[in-house]
């Protein structure tokens, strides 16, 4: 009685081991399981442009995302037009995304509204530049939950000069650009 | 059997290889296209520039923000909890405490000093006591310049896109820049806290219009009196958007102008013909990075004329005054 209880605890140990070591193996070999994400913290990325060419997935799982809040709503948007752009309207030329990506639409004179395309956005950073150097900042780069595959080591994190991308549990709310108004602090 | 150093020449190779597939393994870089670069507007001509640094103060002040120039010639700041009063050498001759942190500071002919806190001005005696807190405005209120002039106080609200003219016991005469698109006015457009204003030699109110990327002359009254609108990216220009974001007049009725996102000190002859540069990016930028200043649109807090024609800038990120001249060539 007492072997065949014995035997019943060490067949019970082994399945739990086994258990544990597959669940183990399992989780580190799916590193999306899902429990973190890699976000962009806005505050520390400079533009560089890589997230639009180190992603695994292409285009990137980064996108600009517009905080409408702190948007000056300007007709000049930085992150719009071309630096010494010939007309401030809609023109191709004008125009600085790439992909033409940023579209933009009348408010009242002299504003406007301005909203990311995502499915042609390539995450290059470049009106997060511009609006950053210029305007409010209210254009910033965020890794998209739903396109990004969480790769183990993300390979935009692993060369980002400003290591401004980390890793939070999911359960943490998306990292948002900041609202600070301040004319200037220290 | 094959002899020893042909192993070694095998080895060393093999590690050669590695060695420079290592280094040259770089990743791909985001082209030409991907990249925003203003390079070529920041740079400045070495024929440009017109002033150089004669002066440079170190100050004891947390959050400087506010510069203003007395009858005297004494130099205020003022910043975070404290006033201070400096020689032309910018050495110290009077430190107050204040309560809060003034945004900007203007000294009248009788020397009353005027601070704009963020919703409200406090009148201060030349010695930097407080005589009056005059009303405060709505929550949305932020004044972000002040001047006055031997009859008023012209205060500049970023967060209310208006221009408030006082007189000297704070009593409110006069709102500029109220919207009436039926009459094609759109007033001011202030998409950030950059919004100025400045007294001229012949004693003419100019604010700047920021989203419009220039300057307005009015009438105490409110009347608008002209515009002079710059947009552009070429030197005599203004770039981008709130621009000018500190402006100031010299004797002679030259105007200068600092800018945000291509950081720079410029001077507009009387006529509005472009003089030089004061200051230039390079200048302005060494020193201290953006990243632990993220908050700082631009390093110039304010700027101020004295009377000796000298241009002041207040440094924040450096904590620093700084002072140029004319280099007279
Ligand atoms: S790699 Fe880093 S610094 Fe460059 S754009 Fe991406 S998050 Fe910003
Ligand atoms: S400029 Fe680049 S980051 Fe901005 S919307 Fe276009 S593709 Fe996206
Ligand atoms: S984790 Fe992978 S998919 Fe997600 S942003 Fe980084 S490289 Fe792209």
């Amino acid at each position: 009685m007492s072997e065949k209880k014995n035997t019943g605890r060490r067949a019970f140990m082994r399945a739990a081991a086994a258990a544990a070591l597959g669940g183990g193996v399992w989780l580190a070999a799916t590193p999306s399981s899902g429990a973190w994400v890699w976000q962009i913290d806005p505050r520390k990325c400079t533009q560089c442009g890589q997230c639009a060419t180190h992603c695994v997935l292409n285009p990137s799982a980064v996108k600009c995302v517009h905080a409408t809040r702190i948007c000056g709503y300007c007709d000049l948007c930085s992150g719009y037009l071309q630096p010494n752009a010939p007309a401030l309207d809609t023109g191709a030329e004008n125009e600085l995304c790439p992909t033409a990506a940023i579209k933009r639409s009348f408010v009242e004179d002299p504003y406007f509204a301005y909203s990311i395309d995502e499915t042609l956005c390539v995450g290059c950073g470049k009106c997060v530049k511009g609006c950053a150097q210029f305007g409010n900042g209210s254009l910033y780069l965020q890794i998209k939950r739903d396109l990004c595959v969480n790769c183990n080591e993300c390979s935009i994190a692993r060369d980002c000069p400003s290591h401004a991308i980390e890793r939070i549990p999911l359960s943490r709310a998306y990292i948002l650009k900041y609202d600070d108004d301040s004319k200037g602090t220290e | 059997m094959v002899p020893d150093w042909v192993w070694a020449a095998l080895a060393i190779a093999v590690v050669s290889v590695a060695l420079a597939l290592f280094v040259t393994d770089s990743p791909e870089r985001p082209g030409d296209a991907l990249v925003y670069d203003v390079s070529e507007y920041e740079a400045v001509d070495a024929e440009d520039i017109r002033y150089r640094e004669t002066l440079r103060v170190a100050l004891e002040l947390e959050n400087p923000a506010a510069l203003a120039v007395d009858n005297n010639g004494h130099i205020l700041i003022a910043g975070e909890g404290a006033l201070l009063v400096l020689d032309e050498a910018g050495g110290e001759l009077a430190r107050r405490e204040i309560e809060g942190r003034p945004y900007c500071a203007a000294v009248a002919p009788d020397g009353v000093i005027y601070l704009g806190m963020r919703d409200h001005v406090a009148a201060c005696s030349p010695e930097g006591d407080v005589l009056a807190a005059w009303d405060m405005l709505n929550e949305r209120a932020w004044l972000t310049s002040i001047v006055a002039d031997e009859n008023h106080v012209f205060v500049a609200d970023s967060g209310n896109a208006r221009v408030y003219v006082y007189d000297h016991s704070g009593t409110r005469h006069t709102v500029i820049g109220e919207r009436d698109p039926e009459q094609g006015l759109h007033g001011f457009v202030v998409p950030s806290h950059y919004f100025e204003v400045a007294l001229d030699t012949t004693g003419a109110l100019w604010a700047t219009n920021p989203g419009k990327l220039g300057l307005e002359k009015y009438r105490e009254d409110g009347a608008l009196l002209g515009a002079w609108h710059q947009p552009g990216f070429d030197i005599d220009k203004f770039p981008g958007c709130c621009n000018p974001v500190h402006i100031a007049f010299k004797s002679d009725g030259a105007l200068v102008a600092a800018e945000k996102g291509i950081n720079r000190v410029k001077v507009f002859a009387a006529d509005r013909s472009f003089e030089g540069v004061v200051a230039a990016p390079e200048l302005l930028n060494a020193g201290w990075k953006t990243a632990d200043f993220p908050d700082d649109m631009t390093p110039v807090r304010d700027i101020a004329v004295d009377g000796n024609d000298r241009v002041l800038v207040l440094h924040g990120p450096l904590r620093s005054l700084l002072i140029f001249e004319h280099i007279n060539k």
